[in-house]
This record gives C-alpha cells, structure tokens and sequence, in this order.
C-alpha cells in the first residue's frame, strides 16, 4: 500500500475514534442518570481506640444498614417514575399538582444516597433511619460509642443522631431581646442558624455532607459534582432548573472529591475544588437546593406525620388507657414537662373538665424551641474523647482528648473548637448564659422503634435507643428517672463508673453534670413515684407517630431486636469508669467571654 | 337583657381564645405579670453538704419571661449575704405557682450559713420578692 493511502486510512481511522469518543460523551451527558453507580472505594482504616469502645458488630451493622437504605432508595426512585408528568405555568412559574410531592420526593432520593460522600459508603440515612424516626439505627452503636462513624472509617463525631421529624418547624435563631432568650435552630448546638436560607433545617441539611466525622466531603462544590452524576438529575432540573449543573468542573474534580475533608493534603483549603465565581454561585445554589429539598421531605407527611395516638386522642378519635392519661396529667402537672415540651393545651385540667382539643394553630410539636442544661454527666464512651491521633489522612478529629468539655450553644456563640463559625457578632456576649445549653429536642417519636421490636425499653423485645446530646441515657425509664431524682441524695460528686459501692450508677446514683453553669433547676426533685414515671413514659410513648396511618418505611429494620433485663438498668453492663479528667482545655473554656463559674 | 347575654357571650367566647395557646408556632410566651409575686412555700433546704446545696422555694406564678432565675443571697455572717447563686427555671403558664431551685456548690462543710431568695426574669428584671433571713448548716 502506498503511504497516502495509509495515512488517509490512517486519518479516517482518527476522525471515527474521534467521532465515537464524542458520542460517547454525548451519550453519557445525556444518560447520567442510568449510569453512575460506582462501588464504596476501600480506604485505611482509622481506628484510634481502645479495645471495647468499638462495637464488635460495627461493621456488618453499617453494612445492614446501606442495605436498608439501598432499598429505601429504590421504593423513592418508584415514587419518582410514578409523578405524573409535569405542567409548568403560572407567573411566578409553578410545577402545577405535582411541585410539591417531586420536591419532597427528590429530599428522600437525597437522604438515601450512599454517594452523597467521598467513600460512596454514607447517605444521610446513615445515621437516621425512618424506624426510629429519623435518629440512629445502630443498637449497638447507641450503647457504645454514641456518635456515629463517618465516611471515614471510624471517624466519628461527639453527639448523638438528632430526629428528623418537626425540626422543620424549628425557627430561625433568634434572640428575644425582651424575653432574654434564644430560641429556635438546628442541632443540638442551634449552630444551623438558618441566617441565610431563612430555614434552619435546610442550613442544617448543608452540615453532614461537609462535616469531616460525618459523611465528610472537603468542599460544597463536591455535592454538586455527585448530584450531577446522579440518577435523579432529571427530577432536581424539573424542580430546579434545566441549567442547574451548567458547572465546569475542572478534571481533578472527581479525585478530590474522593478525599474526605480534613485531609492534610488540602492544607486547610475549604475550597479545593477551582470553579470560576459563576460556576461557585451555580454550585452554592445547587447546594441550597440540596438543603431546601431535604427540608421539604422532613417537613412532609413521609416525616412529621402527625400520625400519633397523641393526635388521635386530640381528633376525639383515641381513648388513652388509664396509664397514658396518668401520664398526660403528670407530664402537665407534677412533672412539669411541658414547660419546655409544650403540649399546646391551655392549661392543667381540673378534676371533671374535658380537654377537647379545640385549640387553635394546629397540633402541638412538644417543644419550646428553646436550649437547656440538664445536667447530663460526662459519657465516657463518646468516640470524640479518643481521636487525639492522626488519621491516614493525617487529620486528627480531637487532639483535646478528654480535655474537651461539651459547651453546646455557648461554644457556638464563640465559633469555637467543634462548632460552626457565629454569624452574629452581638449574640457573643450571651455565650456563658447559653454554656452547656443544648436544643430542646420535640417529645414526639421519642418512643419510636421497629414495628418488631415496638418499645425502647427492656425487657422487650426492644430496639435500644439512646438519649439527649452524649448518649447517656438508655432508655425512657432511665430518662424521667433522671428528670425526677437528679438533685435528691442519689446526686454524688463522682464521674461515671465511679458511683459510691452499694449504689447503682442511673438507678439511685447519678454522676456529676459535665457541665454546671446555667442548670435547669425546674425538675431534678419532682417527687414522683416508680408508677408515676411509668406512666409519664406510657404517655410518652402515645406520641410516636405510625397510629392513625402507617409510618412511612417503618418496616425497613432487618436488624435484631434485644430482650430480657430491666428498664432502670439497661445498658448498665457498658458502663466504664470516667478516667481522671484533665482541665477544661483553653480551646473550649479559655475562649472569650469564658464560662462563668469556671469549669473543672 | 338579650343584649346584655350577647356582650357577655361574646366576652366569654373573647377571654376564652385569648387564654388559649397558641399551638404549633409554640415559642414559649410572655405571659401576663403577677400583680406581686409573694413566697407561699419557704424557703427550705432540699439538701445541703460540700458538694451540693438546694435552696427551694415557691411563689405564685410570677409570669414574664418564660425563663426566670432563682437567686440565692448567702454567707457565713447573717449581715454580709454578699454571695449568690442562681439557677434558671422555666415558667409554666398553666400552673398557678412556681417553685425555684438554685443550687450552690463548693460550700464548707459543717458550716452555718445565712440566706434570702429573691427571682428575676431572664432579661434581670426583679419579681419584687422579699423573704426573710434563714439559716442552714452543712452536713
């Protein structure tokens, strides 16, 4: 063959290669949705604790997990293809009939994705599962460790799985000037102020995903990236916006994004990932939808669903027992719950009057949006205490070791170790007020479990919780118990695992509070009796929702239930002895305005 | 006299929304204040030893801020109560009295102490309660 002859063969070949490759292209820009699916990538393990702090079932427990999100994800993605088609009119343009469900409907899709982290082995799901209405679905996690691990394994962070469900309905952080209160917030620090999206739940949305313990990307930019390769792109542009993902992402993008924040090599850069200013505006607007959209799932019916026997009971449909109705005039009356919990009724009923339920403004979410200290004693378990070495990344989640005390709002107020950055300046001054002050959390779904295991507590068969920011307490026993004999003589000047010989830590002893400055003295000597907390726990449980109409993805637990032993006592057998505690280290309590008193 | 019935009908169906809480957008509300807040019941010690002194008393419902403060005066010498503690409660609107609680940490032990308790809202501003000089000693 004649040289020209080969290099036209030649050069047509190139030009068909060429033409393929921008097919190819093509093809995969326009079929994202069918095709990114890539496996977890193994990275080295990190595990800096001492025998016994991991549960010995951690990792097929996580694995049971991605299972059952795997299978939520699949049942939202139906939901999905079933919306009918959509009809965009209207001036402001309104997705007509089915805006609401395709929004709601791409939060779930969200929630449930395992790729939403570097590791591709972390959903928000993760660490909030539907059976326990939306708090962590790990048994054994819950009576260990506490916090749940990360993209990372096993980083972890320091407080439990806050519960989805009506921290929808949570304000923006405020400050009543009159009152002298804050109120309102995401987490249990308030740090998802909802300053900028006018909605702490969908600024709280923004934090895990970036959140170096949790499912841990190191730039915002990252969640934008793995939205754009995922399955239902298609329904983020409908409700959107076609131009949603027009983001040049530079080719190092899908490299970095694999590298879990914190990572050394980021040297501190919170923005590895180099977009142009319009592509990072593209992005941070992708991210906010990313918030809003979850928010309208935990807003919807498939989350707070008001379909409790406490909201039968309001509809005249529900007689309580004799027990939970017990309970209902405790948790108003003696045991003064719902100074804080607030149940919406108008007042304590008096013998012979009939509550009917006509109140105005809906039903009652059983909080005050508003932050308390109760008192709760140093959990030596928390996995937080023993990251003080680095990571194969070379990041190192707590080099204060238990040196770190848990301030809640007052170290948000100070931008402190462990927090987020305070957008209000003037809100600094109250931060020793608010010191060891954390969210006070909606009663309902408190009680909430599997339908195979439907009771937190033991004997059971149960599904073990746990309860408040560190996990100390095990059960709703456990809880009013504490509630009722905090400051009586079971109050001893020892940390956990240290109560006095003769006594038994939870049932007649309890530990020192962590943290002393601004206790909530409103309960703490109630003067109930052993039935009296039953019965407060018996109306307790009326408030999970699921009674009037099943709850959504309830029936997804494939895990085991426990059994056997007592409520008092449950969990007991984890306990471990505090070790000596070193000073309030400076990052924490050395940090202007510093708490007042002092803390040891 | 029909007309009578209706302005009173109307000013039942009126008080009765009013005294309702709202429910949902359930911040916590400022309630009406007390005319004067006066102690119905001590104060007393709940318990009183080095690591953990409770003062308790109750009062009627001061109303206010939802968050009020305990305040305890004390010291060794009746004259000179120029130490405090206070602790934080919060108000329940439905119920006619209010307890506080404040506790004191750190006192000497075997040691006779001097007291009076005063409250304010959260914001500092005083209940007006006086009570008289009462005493303790720690185990």
């Amino acid at each position: 063959m004649r040289p020209r002859i080969l290099i036209r063969l030649f050069t047509a070949c190139l030009m068909v290669l060429g033409a393929l490759f921008i097919f190819r292209g093509l093809l995969a820009q326009s079929q994202t949705s069918q095709i990114d699916t890539p496996q977890a990538t193994p990275v080295p393990i990190y595990n800096p604790y001492p025998p016994g702090i991991l549960p010995a079932d951690l990792n097929s427990e996580i694995n049971r997990v991605l299972r059952e999100i795997a299978s939520i994800e699949n049942r939202a993605i139906t939901r999905w293809h079933n919306l009918p088609p959509p009809i965009v009119t209207g001036q402001p343009p309104v997705l007509k009939n089915t805006g609401t469900e395709a929004v709601e409907t791409l939060g779930e899709l969200m929630n449930f994705d395992k790729n939403i982290s570097p590791g591709r082995n972390q959903a928000c799901a993760s660490c909030h599962m539907p059976y326990v209405a939306f708090s962590g679905p790990i048994p054994s996690v819950n009576l260990t460790m506490i916090a749940y691990p990360g993209t990372v394994h096993f980083r972890a962070g320091k407080r439990t799985a806050q519960r989805y469900t009506y921290s929808p309905f949570f304000p923006v952080l405020q400050y009543n000037e009159e009152q002298g209160l804050f109120f309102g917030g995401n987490f249990w620090d308030s740090r998802a102020t909802g300053y900028l999206l006018r909605n702490p739940d969908a600024h709280q949305s923004q934090g895990p995903p970036v959140d170096t313990q949790e499912m841990g990307f190191p730039d915002t930019a990252c969640i934008t990236f793995r939205l754009s390769h995922s399955v239902y792109r298609p329904l983020f542009e409908l409700v959107w916006g076609k131009g949603s993902f027009d983001i040049n992402f530079p080719p190092d993008t899908a490299q970095i994004c694999a590298t879990p924040g914190g990572a050394a090599v980021f040297g501190g850069d919170i923005q590895p990932v180099k977009l142009t200013a319009v592509d990072r505006i593209r992005s941070n607007e992708v991210y906010n939808h990313w918030g809003q959209s979850l928010d309208a799932y935990e807003q919807s019916v498939q989350v707070s669903a008001f379909s409790s026997k406490f909201d039968a009971f309001l509809a005249g449909h529900y007689t309580m027992t004799p027990a939970e109705h017990a309970g209902y005039n405790l948790f108003n009356g003696k045991g003064n719950c719902n100074s804080c919990h607030l149940d919406a009724r108008s007042t304590t009923l008096t013998p012979n009057q009939t509550d009917t339920g006509n109140q105005p403004g809906g039903a009652p979410v059983f909080t005050c949006f508003g932050s308390a200290n109760e008192g709760l004693p140093l959990n030596p378990r928390d996995a937080f205490y023993y990251q003080t070495t680095p990571d194969p990344f070379d990041f190192t989640p707590n080099p204060l070791g238990f040196g770190y005390r848990d301030l809640g709002m007052g170290t948000f107020l100070r931008s402190g170790f462990g927090s987020a950055p305070n957008p209000n300046a003037s809100w600094r001054r109250f931060a020793p007020t608010v010191d060891g002050q954390f969210q006070v959390s909606s009663a309902r779904n408190v009680a909430m479990a599997p339908p195979q295991c439907p009771t937190t507590e033991a004997p059971g068969p149960y599904f073990q919780k746990e309860f408040f920011h560190n996990g100390y307490i095990k059960s709703l026993k456990q809880l009013v118990h504490f509630y009722n004999t905090r400051d009586t003589g079971f109050a001893h000047n020892v940390t956990s695992g240290h109560c006095p010989e003769g006594t038994i830590e939870k049932v007649n002893c309890w530990p020192r509070p962590e943290v002393r400055n601004n206790l909530d003295m409103t309960t703490g000597n109630l003067g109930l009796t052993d039935e009296e907390e039953n019965q407060i726990v018996a109306f307790l449980q009326t408030l999970s929702d699921g009674f009037t109409r099943p709850y959504p993805n309830r029936d997804t637990f494939t895990g085991t239930c426990m059994s056997g032993g007592s409520a008092s006592t449950q969990g007991n057998e984890f306990l471990i002895p505090t070790p000596p505690l070193p000073p309030c280290a400076p990052e924490v309590c050395g940090v202007r305005p510093t708490p007042t008193p002092h803390i040891r | 006299m029909n007309r009578l019935l209706l302005k009173l009908a109307v000013m039942v169906i009126v008080v009765g929304s009013l005294y309702s809480t709202p429910a949902t957008a359930q911040v916590a509300p400022t309630t009406k204040k007390a005319a004067s807040v006066k102690i119905t019941l001590g104060p007393e010690i709940e318990r009183a030893d080095s690591y953990l002194t409770i003062v308790r008393w109750t009062t009627n419902n001061p109303g206010g801020s939802p968050e009020h403060y305990g305040v305890v005066h004390y010291g060794t010498n009746p004259k000179d109560l120029s130490q405090t503690a206070k602790s934080p409660i919060r108000l329940n609107p439905g119920h006619s009295d209010t307890v506080f609680r404040v506790r004191i940490e750190g006192l000497q032990p075997g040691t006779t102490y001097y007291y009076k308790v005063d409250s304010m809202e959260a914001n500092g501003t005083s209940d007006g309660v006086t009570s008289e000089v009462k005493t303790f000693k720690t185990k």
